[in-house]
């Protein structure tokens, strides 16, 4: 057994959490099975940093880190980019779906009066 | 045969202003259908609308001026328009200039025609961070194309049917201005400035507010450029 710092224990069980928490929140349907998979992947890499000495300095010398601490942060930081910029593309989309159906419904809520006068007309 | 033209104004809390400008449209051109898309307005813009008698139709949420002039496009599209005219609630287009904007597009010169403030001196003075900004796009429009366009800010046009037909599935959602005349220059169309004056809007609020005078010039920049690289649909 690898000597564990203080450091690597709290990232790593902060990190193993935050993955029960995920995989809870799928479990209660408040988030989807499509948006946990980047959260899952998030927090097993760094549970895995965190408990894996040799990894953990193998990965910091190869890239040049300053220290294992910073790796750590640097695998939490790119994580948190990637989310960041797959909600944005995300919301792009929705933004623009949101549009197409909001006209949508003006257009027939349109032609659903149009069509309802013209029924008026008709019976009168 | 006469083309059936349609006259789409985007009007978001406009009830103020928007009863003379309909009444003004009706007087110098009785002939033309208008179409009003009440913007998710909180005021009774869709109620006075109506009241004019024209056909309004309403967004149940506010989707900015690109977002109501593609709705417009789309209505005239489903009842068979030949021609769009765009024009502001706002007052500030004089209905009496339509038939100067839509003579090229009848005679088919062009498919877009530009009420311009520009091509010939019509006395307009906007402030400097306006005529700054106005000065930078006609640039790019003019980078872009190889040919000015001195007035692409301006909301007073008229479009043909297959612009209609193109922009009622692709147009810009908040500044229909410098990105569009390009984009659509580069799918062919052909784009006219008709000299015109415009007037200080009569009431209501700009849609060109202070947080969007910084954004403005960043999204328009950037969206010139991509629709410069990106491949025509």
């Amino acid at each position: 057994m690898f000597f564990l710092s203080r450091t690597q224990v709290i990232t790593a069980l902060g990190a193993v959490l935050l993955a029960l928490y995920v995989l809870e929140l799928v479990r209660r349907r408040r988030l989807s099975e499509e948006y946990s998979l980047l959260w899952v992947i998030a927090t097993g890499v760094i549970a895995i940093l965190g408990f894996s000495t040799p990894l953990l300095t193998w990965i910091t010398r190869t890239l040049g880190f300053l220290g294992e601490s910073s790796t750590t942060f640097a695998f939490g930081l790119a994580f948190s980019l990637a989310m960041l910029l797959y909600h944005s593309i995300k919301q792009s989309r929705l933004t623009s779906d949101n549009q197409a159906l909001a006209r949508e419904l003006a257009l027939l809520r349109d032609e659903v009066e149009t069509l309802r006068q013209a029924g008026d007309g008709a019976s009168r | 045969m006469t083309p059936r033209v349609l006259v789409v104004i985007p009007a978001h809390d406009e009830q103020a202003s928007l009863p003379g400008t309909l009444a003004e449209v009706h007087a110098s051109a009785p002939s033309v259908d208008v179409l009003v898309v009440d913007d998710g307005s909180r005021d009774t813009t869709a109620a006075v609308a109506r009241a004019s008698g024209v056909r309004v139709v309403s967004h149940p949420v506010n989707l900015g001026v690109g977002g109501a002039l593609q709705t417009g496009f789309r209505w005239a599209c489903e009842h068979d328009y030949d021609i769009v005219v765009q024009l502001d609630a706002d007052g500030q287009h004089d209905p009496g200039y339509l038939e100067a904007l839509l003579a090229p597009v009848v005679a088919g010169r062009c498919d877009v025609s530009i009420g311009s403030r520009f091509v010939s001196s019509t006395g307009y003075r906007a402030p400097w961070n306006r005529r700054l900004g106005m000065l930078l796009f006609s640039g790019v429009v003019r980078l872009a194309l190889g040919r000015p366009i001195y007035d692409t800010t301006s909301g007073f046009r008229a479009y043909a049917r297959r612009v209609i037909e193109v922009c009622q599935w692709d147009f810009p959602k908040d500044f229909p201005d410098a990105p569009l005349l390009i984009a659509l220059a580069r799918r062919g169309f052909r784009l006219e400035e008709v000299p015109v004056v415009m007037r200080e809007r009569t009431a209501g609020q700009s849609f060109y507010t202070l947080g969007k005078q910084l954004y403005y010039p960043y999204k328009n920049l950037l969206a010139s450029l991509m629709a410069l690289i990106r491949k025509p649909v």
